[in-house]
């Protein structure tokens, strides 16, 4: 992957398909930490209109795993994004 | 690879030269940039307590409804989509009576008509290997992070979401660089319903 290490106080975040045709990027490193749950709010202010048109129907992943963040029953609301993680925005899939 | 025309350039940092594959006594699994060889599959899940072995090929269509396709490329969050294939294959292992498993899936630029997954399934029997053939398919569809994007005739992209045969998300071509830089996408609302190949 493009990533890398991500320098101090930074977390990387992964975008693919349609989220990296709207960033124009694979890849960059962004302030940490982060609340998970803001996260969509801070790529708004980054990327006007990337909510709308792109992540309200992406999932995220951090260091692999994916995050629930509005699942009534176990969201993890609190969950911090830290110096270091890899984030990742997962459009859609589409192999076959 | 590409003749004088510049490399497509939706995702050039995404796709290793190399394959990516995992591989076990049971399971082969690879995302790979090269043509796809579905012999090699059949020889891996060979086994000479397998009476059956079902192989399912998919490959690039020239079309999406109606409208031309003129190339596709896949990229994939690699590390995810193997550990998630990885997971496919071992839950149909425990769930269906099969031998050996394989899914390979093609990476970067794919020409028309050429493949872009195989799976190959061996079984004592050949009811398992159809339906773990079938599921794993399936699965591989609705779960491994692996993305398509259709260029059409006329240079307009799409990327592709398997779920709900919608069309997904258009990509506006800019002059020279097709792809990423400075493109803004719409939302794109066709919902077209078809089925699609593999």
């Amino acid at each position: 992957m493009a990533s890398g290490k991500s320098p101090l106080g930074h977390f990387s975040i992964l975008y693919f398909a349609a989220a990296s045709t709207f960033t124009g990027k694979s890849t960059e490193h962004l302030p940490a930490p982060v609340l998970a749950r803001n996260l969509f709010t801070s790529l708004e202010q980054l990327y006007p209109g990337i909510v709308d048109k792109v992540l309200s129907s992406c999932a995220v992943t951090v260091n692999l795993e994916y995050i629930d963040l509005d699942g009534e029953d176990t969201p993890q609301l609190e969950l911090m994004i830290k110096e270091g993680d890899e984030v990742a925005i997962i459009p859609p899939v589409s192999s076959g | 690879m590409a003749q004088a025309q510049p490399a497509p350039s939706s995702f050039p940092s995404t796709i290793p030269t190399d394959p990516t594959t995992h591989q076990t006594a049971s399971t082969y699994i690879s995302l790979t940039p090269h043509p796809l060889s579905a012999s090699q599959l059949t020889t891996f899940v060979r086994s000479p307590s397998a009476g059956a072995t079902v192989l399912f090929i998919g490959t690039t269509r020239d079309t999406f409804a109606t409208l031309p396709v003129s190339s596709l490329s896949y990229t994939s969050y690699i590390p995810l989509a193997m550990s998630t294939l990885r997971s496919i294959c071992s839950s149909l292992l425990s769930k269906h009576e099969i031998e050996k498993i394989a899914i390979v899936h093609r990476l970067g630029e794919v020409g028309i008509g050429e493949e872009s997954i195989v799976i190959a399934v061996s079984a004592k029997h050949r009811q398992a290997a159809w339906r773990a053939g079938e599921e794993a398919l399936e699965e591989a569809k609705r779960r491994a992070e692996i993305w398509k994007l259709e260029k059409f005739v006329g240079g307009e992209g799409v990327w592709r979401a398997n779920r709900d045969g919608v069309m997904g998300v258009k990509v506006e071509p800019d002059e020279g660089k097709e792809g990423r830089e400075g493109v803004e996408n719409k939302g794109e609302s066709g919902t077209l319903d078809v089925s699609e190949e593999g």
